[in-house]
């Protein structure tokens, strides 16, 4: 069963905690900059109308030569002129100063003004966008409008939107680099958990998650998991300990049975109904034994974990045997049993006697189920992947919903029933195969029945 | 009168190997643990021992290592419930001559324990068998009944070599398994059976005295018909 990857990409956990990390920073840098932004601009707000109220109040007082002197000295030291004025007589006709022309929103009521749009001018030097204005009467009743343009305002603005911006940029780029940097060792982690992890749902609970000296979540969750995993063991070794017990404790009563009844056989008249009697019971004693040895077999086969028996083997010598073998209850049984395989097989990897008792079985079964007159064919052919051998018949065939099933202890089919057998000879077949790490396939066969087929991986290098 | 020494733990299974050896006309100790068991079979002087493998004090393939290393050739049947084929390996290379698993069947270990017993009486430089008038060259593996040559496939030569090695004796199917195929589980269905009513269409043709016997519920021998 393979487990799920660890995602690649932004579902990752690293990914989310960085992407939402990132976010709240430039969420705050941004209010942070918002509030320095309202607070300085309405400080140079307050500024800028103060400074307009002092020329205000300077230029009310005075008049006539001394007020056009005071205007032109002002302009001295007017670079970027952020303020200008303009001075209207009393008809209100331009007369002085670079503005020639009374804003139309701005009202003639001495207070000071903020217009959106400011002046309509071609001259350079004058505002044109947002402005303070305002239009005061002089004493000698000439009109003069005061402007301040709130340039200086927007370069603040400008300074803290450019910081803004860099503050997000420079908070993306280690956010990007650090979401790189931390998900790769986490990731590494993840997959060597996952490798374990591989091996123990494989069947194998003597591995353990790894542990890192760092004591973190991931390490927490792992301890939480080899906790889990270390009861798993004790338990499993629990239940197959009294299975092991009940085994033993059966096994030596059932050979006295086997014994006795054998006994008062052999004293008894040969031709006696009795005699009979005792002939079933001596059967039926050895179906038990021999089912009892089944279990026990796939008991001890599951227990395997060596494979010290394994060998380089000719699977065609094996076929051919299994052909052999099996050819004379075919043909007693009036079935045609095929071996088809290519002149030349690979190698393959395992134990000879557990093999043949894996192929035995399927044959035996498949012979077991096809009716007379019907066929079973041994199929075995070799591609990249390795040596497949398919055995299958022209019998009833095993319903889709059995297939798994079917590997199962002790089951059988409904169409099992009316033959005798053991129902462990395919999870014996199972057993052997999980041992070699080969696949066992359960299809159905164009011949009409059951195919089943042994994927065998190539052998390889001997390890 | 042959003497079998039995070292088994289990007294009730001691005493049907007693018995059931017994009334094969052998003379049977018993030995209910392994430190007792290894002085007997050290002193004693017995034609065969059968062991279990698990027992108090000295375990079973202990004692056949020792006996071994002793130069003590008798003929050890070993009983285990320990069914793995790499157990029968490693009793079989310590030093045992043949190996059953628990549970088994009382005539199944007789059978053993007989062919054990008697497997010398044929000479290794014997090239010819021969049971009444059916005879098999074991040099050009031939085989004839009287007159009539054999035509036997290379399983059914093996099979009838086997059956003619211990004629006489009842082989088991479990044995003629282990021994003509080499395998060691159990191949279920009646398939020795077939395999040996197809060994039996071949020599024993109608009208001839048959000479392959079915020993009721225990297995097959050939014999000289009586």
């Amino acid at each position: 069963m393979p487990l799920p990857n660890p995602s690649k990409g932004w579902s990752s956990s690293t990914s989310r905690l960085l992407a939402l990390y990132s976010f709240l920073f430039v969420a705050w840098s941004s209010i942070l900059m918002g509030v320095l932004y309202f607070e300085v601009t309405s400080y140079l707000n307050k500024l800028t109308r103060h400074s307009m109220l002092q020329r205000q109040h300077l230029f009310a007082h005075m008049s006539g030569k001394q007020l056009d002197d005071a205007l032109v000295a002002s302009q001295a030291f007017e670079e970027r002129s952020f303020d200008a004025y303009g001075l209207f007589d009393t008809q209100l006709n331009p007369i002085g100063g670079r503005i020639r022309a009374i804003p139309s929103e701005l009202g003639l009521d001495g207070k000071v003004h903020e217009l959106k749009r400011c002046l309509d001018a071609d001259d350079p030097h004058l505002p044109r966008d947002s402005c303070d204005a305002v239009a005061i009467k002089v004493q000698d009743g000439r009109w003069l409008v005061l402007v301040r343009d709130n340039g200086s305002l927007f370069v603040v603005t400008r300074i803290i939107l450019d910081a803004l911006l860099w503050g997000i940029s420079l908070t993306l780029i280690p956010g990007f680099a650090g979401w790189y940097l931390l998900r790769r060792r986490p990731l590494k982690r993840i997959r060597a958990i996952q490798a374990q992890a591989e091996l123990i749902v494989a069947g194998d609970l003597t591995h353990r998650l790894p542990l890192s000296a760092r004591r973190d979540e991931l390490d927490m969750l792992a301890a939480i998991v080899n906790a889990m995993l270390d009861r798993i063991e004790r338990l499993m070794h629990e239940v197959k300990g009294v299975c092991d017990n009940i085994a033993h404790d059966l096994r030596t009563p059932l050979t006295r049975l086997r014994a006795q009844l054998y006994r008062i056989r052999q004293q008894s008249g040969s031709d006696s109904a009795e005699g009979a009697a005792l002939d079933q019971a001596i059967g039926e004693t050895d179906t038990l034994m021999a089912r009892f040895r089944g279990l026990l077999r796939i008991s001890e086969l599951e227990d395997r974990q060596r494979r010290a028996g394994f060998v380089r083997l000719d699977p065609q010598g094996l076929l051919a045997e299994l052909h052999d073998f099996y050819l004379p209850l075919a043909e007693d049984g009036g079935i045609r049993l095929h071996l088809e395989q290519p002149a030349q097989l690979a190698a393959l990897h395992g134990d000879r006697e557990l093999l043949f008792e894996a192929l035995a079985n399927l044959v035996g079964n498949a012979i077991k189920f096809t009716p007379e007159g019907g066929q079973v064919r041994i199929v075995a052919n070799e591609d990249e992947a390795g040596v497949h051998i398919a055995v299958e018949d022209s019998g009833p065939g095993i319903p889709a919903d059995e297939r798994e099933a079917v590997l199962k202890r002790f089951y059988r089919s409904e169409e099992g029933h009316r033959h005798a057998g053991f129902g462990l000879g395919l999870s014996i077949v199972a057993a052997i195969v999980d041992l070699h790490g080969f696949g066992l396939e359960v299809a159905s066969s164009a011949l009409g029945g059951a195919r089943l087929v042994l994927h065998c991986p190539l052998a390889g290098p001997v390890k | 009168m042959p003497r079998v020494l039995t070292i088994e733990d289990d007294a009730v299974t001691a005493q049907e190997i007693v018995a059931e050896l017994s009334s094969h006309g052998l003379e049977v100790d018993w030995a209910d643990n392994g430190r007792e068991g290894l002085a007997k079979a050290i002193a004693g002087g017995y034609d065969l021992i059968t062991l279990d493998r698990m027992l108090p004090e000295v375990d079973g393939l202990t004692i056949v290592t020792t006996l071994r290393n002793l130069k003590i050739a008798t003929p050890i049947l070993m009983i285990s419930a320990l069914s793995d084929v790499d157990e029968r390996v490693r009793g079989l290379r310590a030093g045992g001559d043949d190996y059953l698993t628990k549970p088994f069947a009382s005539d199944e270990m007789a059978a053993r324990v007989e062919v054990l017993l008697r497997r010398n009486s044929v000479p290794m430089t014997q090239t010819r068998l021969q049971v009444a008038d059916l005879e098999l060259d074991l040099i050009s593996h031939e085989a004839r009944r009287g007159e009539q040559a054999l035509n036997l496939l290379p399983t059914e030569y093996k099979l009838l070599e086997y059956l003619m090695r211990h004629s006489g004796q009842v082989i088991t199917r479990m044995m003629i398994f282990e021994e003509v195929w080499g395998y060691h589980f159990d191949p279920g269905t009646n398939l020795i059976d077939v395999h040996i009513g197809r060994l039996r269409k071949k020599i024993d043709s109608p009208g001839q005295n048959p000479l392959i016997r079915t020993v009721r519920g225990s297995g097959y021998a050939i014999a000289e018909p009586v």
